[in-house]
């Protein structure tokens, strides 16, 4: 009768000390019950017996356990070095490990937090007008809410009752009144913008959690108060919920300003922004109706744009092919292209099982070497009548244990790393650090993974250790080797895997650091510290157009006049800016029609003699191509200097100077090419010079524009440059003041964190893998003392000895390395093609000699010694000592 | 004492249920299991995990103990443990039969008051 087999296979599996005691009773009783219950109720009378069971069983492992982690504690105690090693492997491990899962978890999967629309919004991956984002949303059937967003968008805060303290830099939004509608947010205090926000003349703002706290101090009576933004009134109307630091930005926001206010506050908006078809200033942030999928959106919004674009005179002639919109779920921190992020995650997840990998084989392998060591205890207990599954379960409880203390020390590590990065004092000016806060997630993370690691790496020791001939062990001991000298043996196999994931693990490691260690050293053919950038926007301090083109016009004069500064330019934005994407800019050469794109930078007059840099081929801008180009009319082509890169790419080998390009909207001519710079983050792209027109000065770009000077020192010529302003008007406020350095410091401050996570997790791979390759090897001495007793008291030399033993080694090692190598190869190469930022990276890093040599023959070099040391202390005993050994 | 007792109450049922079958004397676990169904008229089953499970937790807490004294040969199944109740076992299980009456004389009161 099946019910019955089944009951007996049920009873089996209780705990084995239950069984000896009740189990021939609870079989007894199942049967007799069985057979009277099937009498009288039939099958389904006895589904309670199962029942009863199944609900027991586990309550019965629980109770055996119990027993179990104290006996384990006992056994950790009084072998304080392994569970030292253990637990800060499993420290090290989890901590590490908890710290990229946070990180990664807050930027790349968590939602935005407060938002409760956040699973259904979605971005398309380019700006859009005004105009497309009203017909946007209208598609009633598509999109619940559509919301315009600029970002970020730095602020000049003044905070009222403070007047006269200096303005603070505020990274924030400006965003369209149903922005918080859209996100499905609800205000902290106060209320959030609504479509009655339209009034012209009021000027409401919400802030973020975060800037209540740290700039308001948290003030109760925060709402309703009047701050000045851009030097215009605003009055804060509602907090945002905790956390929350804007969509669709990595950037974090602190300040949100709906596009209803007037330029005057906000010069992003000046210029009819709203009313031009054309001005691509926006990301649309939209929410999906309940139903659609964000593939069916992209088509049906494909088909939209498509459309729309048609009715546009002014709209770039249409390719073939290709998708107009390509949308992105935008409901988390960082926006990654749906394809890419299985790639993002799992190299995340590579990195993590990799630390991981490495703290448990440590583990591992000194759990193998112990059972070596206990098997004289080991087969005492089974020769009394111990069973193996519960000796096995004994060495898991110890794992776990071990792994559990080491989980509450790598959570301890992890906070510890958090609450450092949390507290890096960021220059200046810099956004805030992005809010990535352990949370209940991230601890339960670190149990689980404890628990899982725990189990993982002590199951197979513990079933290796138990396998054992009880006559042989008794009589042995501890020096038994194990079963023959196997070559694929657990223990050989994890040396090999062991140097194989170190050295993939520091290789990886080593790619990343080596190619943002790149980006660091930045050659100039000047001192750094002598130039001092400063930023002014004239519109800003609310001049009119005309007042502010004859500003820019009589600046230069100012400071050629001045003596403390010897060279000086304008610039749209700072030397040496981050990448943009040189893909957004296609640029076809006339003659040959040749396309490329190149990325963009404005600067004016003087610019490249400011900094230094020699021109290769025709000339530099000059003031008259201020004004060449900004009647925009088209009629005349704009004067561009390229790049080498680009022009190499666009010209081939020829001179560049005097040929014509042309973008789906203007005419160029190439009047100078100059060396290929390299920007902040050590990238070199493709560029193209576009002169500062008299447009950038009526309306400048976000940052302002920015004045770059050199000076004796940098001190100097900010003197000089401060006394030309101030001659020419008192009361313009000059924003953003700092030397290159402090710029480029600012500018890489993320950089430097980057490079020290990876830094760190290298280390720690280098530090584990020592650990766990002294631990293993030597065990595997200490298990041949007794042969190498023999084979000295025979006349071995000694040299021959410990050649036998490195050789051995070697071999592993060398095994180790091949595969370690192919690993990470394939890990860098895989990420590479399909993230850009980190193919640039790994570019650098994957060429580096010093790094494809130093790597393996350090781990090399470690394991040697590892290997070395014991055998050379094996060496040094006393034969006879050896042989009487039990 | 008092205090070691006071600890272990209130019972649970299926504690209960098996200190008070053992009340008459040894018994086996199948017995115990009987027992209970008929004095509760087949409301209450003790199912096997759960009834060796009980008694091995009575067992820990030395509330009952292993009897080494078998019932008349005629009736005794050799392959089967008998228990029986330990002094401490007694003790506790009158005391809960005590907390139980207690309860029972203060529903009755109760009722009494409702109806007159």
């Amino acid at each position: 009768m099946t019910i019955a087999r089944l009951y007996r296979s049920l009873a089996e599996a209780f705990p084995h000390e239950f069984k000896l005691a009740y189990g021939d009773d609870m079989l007894r009783d199942g049967e007799a019950s069985i057979a009277r219950i099937a009498q009288r109720r039939g099958f389904a009378g006895l589904l309670p017996l199962l029942a009863d069971l199944v609900l027991r069983l586990p309550i019965e492992y629980l109770n055996e356990m119990r027993h179990d982690i104290p006996y384990a504690f006992r056994t950790l105690v009084k072998s304080p070095g392994y569970a030292a090693v253990g637990v800060v492997s499993m420290g090290l491990g989890i901590g590490l490990t908890t710290n990229l899962y946070s990180t990664a978890w807050s930027l790349l999967t968590r939602q935005l937090p407060g938002a409760q629309h956040a699973s259904r919004l979605v971005t398309p991956e380019k700006p859009v007008s005004w105009y497309y984002i009203q017909q946007y949303r209208a598609e009633k059937n598509l999109f619940t809410g559509v919301a315009a967003v600029q970002t970020p968008v730095q602020f000049k805060v003044e905070l009222d009752g403070a007047r006269g303290t200096k303005p603070q830099r505020v990274f924030g939004q400006i965003v369209s009144p149903d922005y918080f509608s859209v996100l499905g947010m609800a205000p902290e205090r106060g209320r959030m913008l609504s479509a009655d926000d339209q009034k012209p003349g009021e000027a409401p703002v919400v802030i973020s959690n975060r800037f209540w706290r740290s700039r308001l101090h948290a003030d109760p009576d925060a709402i309703g108060q009047t701050i000045q933004i851009n030097g215009q009134n605003a009055t804060i109307i509602g907090i945002a919920p905790p956390r929350f630091d804007g969509a669709l930005s990595t950037t974090p926001a602190e300040i949100f300003v709906p596009t209803t206010v007037a330029p005057a506050m906000v010069p992003e908006l000046g210029n009819n922004v709203l009313l031009q078809r054309n001005a691509k200033a926006f990301a649309a942030l939209m929410c999906l109706a309940p139903g659609v999928t964000i593939d069916q959106a992209e088509a049906a919004l494909d088909g939209i744009t498509r459309r729309l674009d048609k009715l546009d005179p002014m709209a770039p002639p249409e390719t073939a092919g290709g998708k107009r919109v390509s949308l992105l779920a935008a409901g988390t921190r960082a926006l990654i292209p749906r394809k890419v992020k299985p790639a993002i995650l799992g190299f995340y997840f590579v990195l993590m099982a990799a630390v991981m990998a490495i703290a448990c084989l440590n583990l591992a392998t000194m759990l193998l070497a112990r059972g070596a060591n206990r098997r004289r205890e080991l087969a005492i207990r089974l020769g009394v009548g111990a069973s193996r599954f519960r000796l096995v379960r004994q060495m898991v409880s110890e794992g776990i244990l071990l792994s559990l203390v080491g989980g509450a020390a790598g959570f301890a590590l992890a906070y510890a790393l958090w609450a450092l990065y949390a507290h890096t004092q960021l220059p200046a000016g810099a956004p805030p650090n992005p809010d990535n806060s352990l949370d209940w997630h991230v601890v339960a993370f670190a149990f689980v993974l404890a628990l899982l690691s725990g189990i993982g790496f002590s199951v197979l020791p513990a079933f290796s250790a138990t396998k054992t001939d009880i006559a042989t062990a008794l009589k042995e001991g501890a020096a038994l080797r194990l079963s023959g000298h196997r070559r694929f043996g657990l223990r050989n196999l994890a040396m090999g895997a062991q140097v194989a994931g170190s050295l993939m693990l520091l290789l990886v490691t080593g790619f990343l650091v080596l190619g943002f260690m790149r980006g660091q050293s930045l050659h100039t053919n000047f001192n750094q510290k002598t130039m001092v950038l400063l930023a002014v926007d004239p519109v800003r301090d609310g001049y009119t157009a005309e007042k502010a083109r004859s500003f820019f016009e009589q600046l230069p004069e100012r400071l050629r006049q001045s003596t403390e500064v010897r060279s000086f330019a304008l610039a749209a934005q700072p030397p040496f800016p981050s990448t943009e994407d040189e893909d957004d800019h296609q640029l076809t050469a006339e003659a040959s029609h040749i396309q490329s794109g190149a990325a963009r930078q404005k600067v004016g007059a003087g610019y490249f003699a400011a900094i230094s840099e020699p021109m290769l081929a025709g000339r530099e801008f000059q003031q008259r191509d201020e004004r060449i180009a900004t009647d925009g009319s088209g009629m005349a082509a704009i004067p561009v200097i390229l790049n080498e890169k680009a022009a190499r790419a666009l010209f081939g080998g020829g001179g560049a100077v005097g040929k014509r390009l042309r973008d789906d909207q203007h005419e160029y001519e190439v009047i100078g090419v100059v060396p290929t710079l390299k920007d902040a983050m050590g990238m070199t792209e493709a560029y193209a010079y576009l002169p500062l027109t008299q447009r950038d000065f009526v309306q400048p770009p976000p940052g302002g524009i920015t004045i770059i000077a050199r000076g004796h020192s940098a001190a100097d010529a900010l003197v000089g440059v401060r006394a030309a302003l101030t001659a020419m008007d008192p009361n313009l406020t000059v924003f953003n003041v700092e030397t290159l350095s402090e710029y480029l410091e600012l500018t890489r401050a993320h950089l430097r964190t980057a490079l020290r996570i990876y830094g760190g997790i290298g280390l720690f791979g280098l530090i584990l893998s020592a650990v766990g390759l002294a631990g293993i090897t030597g065990y595997a001495v200490a298990q041949r003392t007794k042969e190498i007793g023999i084979r000295m008291a025979l006349g071995a030399p000694k040299n021959q000895v410990l050649g036998l033993v490195l050789r051995e080694g070697l071999a592993l090692i060398a095994a180790g390395t091949v595969i370690g190598f192919l690993g990470a190869f394939t890990v860098a190469k895989m990420v590479s093609a399909i993230t850009k930022e980190f193919a640039d990276v790994f570019q650098i890093g994957t060429n580096d000699p010093r790094l494809l040599l130093g790597a393996p023959l350090l781990l090399a070099g470690l394991a040697l010694l590892a290997c070395y040391i014991p055998a050379l202390r094996a060496t040094k005993i006393d034969p006879l000592a050896a042989l009487r050994q039990d | 004492m008092t205090n070691r007792i006071e600890s272990y109450l209130p019972l649970k049922p299926q504690s209960f249920h098996i200190l008070l079958s053992l009340a008459a004397g040894e018994q086996h676990g199948y017995g115990i299991m009987q027992d209970v169904l008929e004095r509760t008229t087949g409301k209450v089953r003790l199912w096997p995990a759960t009834l060796y499970g009980t008694i091995r937790r009575l067992m820990e807490a030395e509330l009952i103990e292993e009897s080494p004294r078998r019932p008349a040969p005629e009736l005794d199944d050799a392959r089967r443990r008998y228990y029986r109740l330990t002094p401490l076992g007694r003790r506790v299980l009158d005391a809960e039969c005590a907390r139980l009456q207690a309860l029972v004389d203060a529903i009755h009161t109760k009722r009494r008051m409702v109806t007159e």
